[in-house]
């Protein structure tokens, strides 16, 4: 008797496609997700929509969740079983991931500064972007790369339709994933998709040639660049980030060897991955923190809510003072 | 989920399966890649192959090879570039929908 097929597909990634189809993001959590935009006045209507991305909005949690899995995963309990523990925990009505992120959620949260970041970084350059807020979907994309392509579709189909109601024509993204996937997945799935899907990093890189504006830091840094796998693979953006580091005075860009830059970058291991193999994710993410450690930079730059996560995980256990920073705050205190 | 579309599904991921040349320009792209073939696009496209046309290896395996796949297309940018373009990573990808498509008709049979 062979292995039924509902039993090889990761418990982790059956957990996120539930929350995405129950709850309309990642992690089931059920607190509001626009909490950063308080104070920031966003529009809910406008000609350049803000899709945030259930990424940085709730990285402080998944941080927590992960290396509870990951030390569940030392104490020889799998991924599954852990998930398996939640999941009967619900179903008594008991929220057991709501509690144990409340309580897990790091104290220092680097993701969503990220977001207030983009929109200082966008009206200092002219453009005054619009957001959601509450009625903000999940884009689904972690269920796409899972397999599970039905409820993607789906999911796909009633994100546009609230794109729509809200009036929105184009989208700046933020999240690599969640962009690409509204760029290049969304139209293979939804008849007539007419909606402009851009990279925040794409506007950005056209709005300082534009504008002329020189950024400067304080104190002289030597940065390197990480590449995202969906930003520099999937949509083609290499060169836009290096344009924007270069572009600010005071900024030094080393990289690693030719092999492991733009689109031939190292995978870091983190996202997707670690919901179904957290060790081997865990290994990736130590051959490229040394990659990038050997080229001398005091900070890694990079622009992808699970990269960040992963390589500041390694910069911690590694006990190194490297900073992972993302690209729009370090604009941000530039400008 | 008819059984056609299952079937469409199967004969897509292996057409795309014959394209490739295995040549194993991808094996080293993978970050994944620690010294056993298997942990290589080339190798986990021949094990999807296997399984489909031949029924050989178990489903457990299988999925954990599908699985541990980062899908982060180092691997069909140097398929792309030097050898068939067989895209390697979107086939993965197909393949896990294949299991998840196995396993909802799985559930429509009890």
């Amino acid at each position: 008797m062979s292995t039924p097929f509902k039993n090889v597909i990761p418990a982790g990634h059956v957990h996120i496609r539930d929350n995405v189809v129950a709850k309309g993001n990642l992690t089931g959590i059920s607190e509001k997700k626009d909490i950063w935009a308080k104070g920031l006045n966003l529009p809910m209507q406008a000609e350049h929509m803000l899709f945030a991305g259930c990424g940085y909005q709730q990285m402080k949690y998944v941080e927590g969740m992960m290396s509870a899995l990951k030390s569940a995963g030392k104490m020889g309990m799998g991924v599954g079983r852990v998930v398996g523990i939640s999941k009967a925990f619900s179903k008594v009505g008991i929220n057991l991931t709501n509690m144990t992120a409340k309580t897990m959620a790091s104290k220092e949260d680097p993701y969503t500064p990220v977001l207030v970041s983009s929109v200082n970084v966008l009206r200092k350059l002219g453009i005054t972007p619009g957001y959601l807020h509450e009625t903000e979907p999940c884009c689904g994309s972690p269920m796409y790369y899972a397999g599970f392509e039905d409820d993607y579709a789906e999911n796909a189909r009633k994100n546009y339709r609230i794109f729509k109601d809200a009036g929105a024509m184009k989208l700046i993204g933020i999240v690599p994933g969640c962009t690409s996937a509204l760029k290049y997945n969304y139209p293979k799935y939804v008849k007539g998709y007419d909606l402009e899907v851009y990279h925040i990093l794409e506007v950005i890189a056209e709005q300082l040639k534009n504008s002329g504006v020189r950024p400067k830091v304080q104190e002289p840094l030597k940065v390197t660049y990480h590449d995202p796998c969906q930003l520099s693979r999937y949509m083609k953006i290499t060169q836009e980030p290096r344009e924007i580091l270069k572009s600010i005075e005071g900024i030094e860009l080393v990289e690693p060897d030719a092999e492991q830059v733009g689109r031939w970058s190292t995978c870091c291991g983190g996202g997707n991955l670690e919901t179904s193999h957290p060790e081997l994710s865990e290994r990736m993410g130590d051959r490229r923190f040394e990659a990038l450690q050997a080229t001398g930079a005091s900070i890694i730059v990079t622009n992808c809510p699970a990269c960040e996560m992963q390589l500041s995980h390694q910069a911690k256990k590694t006990g190194t003072d490297i900073k992972v920073v993302d690209i729009l705050r370090l604009l941000d205190e530039a400008l | 989920m008819s059984s056609s579309d299952l079937q469409h599904l199967e004969k897509e991921i292996t057409d795309n399966i014959q394209r490739c040349w295995k040549c194993r320009m991808c094996v080293a792209m993978c970050p994944t890649y620690e010294g056993w073939f298997s942990q290589s696009a080339a190798g986990r496209l021949m094990a999807i192959n296997l399984y489909i046309k031949h029924g050989l290896g178990d489903v457990k395996t299988l999925a954990d090879l599908i699985y541990s796949c980062a899908a982060c297309r180092r691997c069909q940018e140097r398929c792309r570039e030097l050898s068939t373009d067989c895209h390697p990573a979107d086939t993965i990808l197909k393949a896990r929908q294949y299991l998840v498509r196995k396993a909802d008709s799985e559930e429509g049979k009890d």
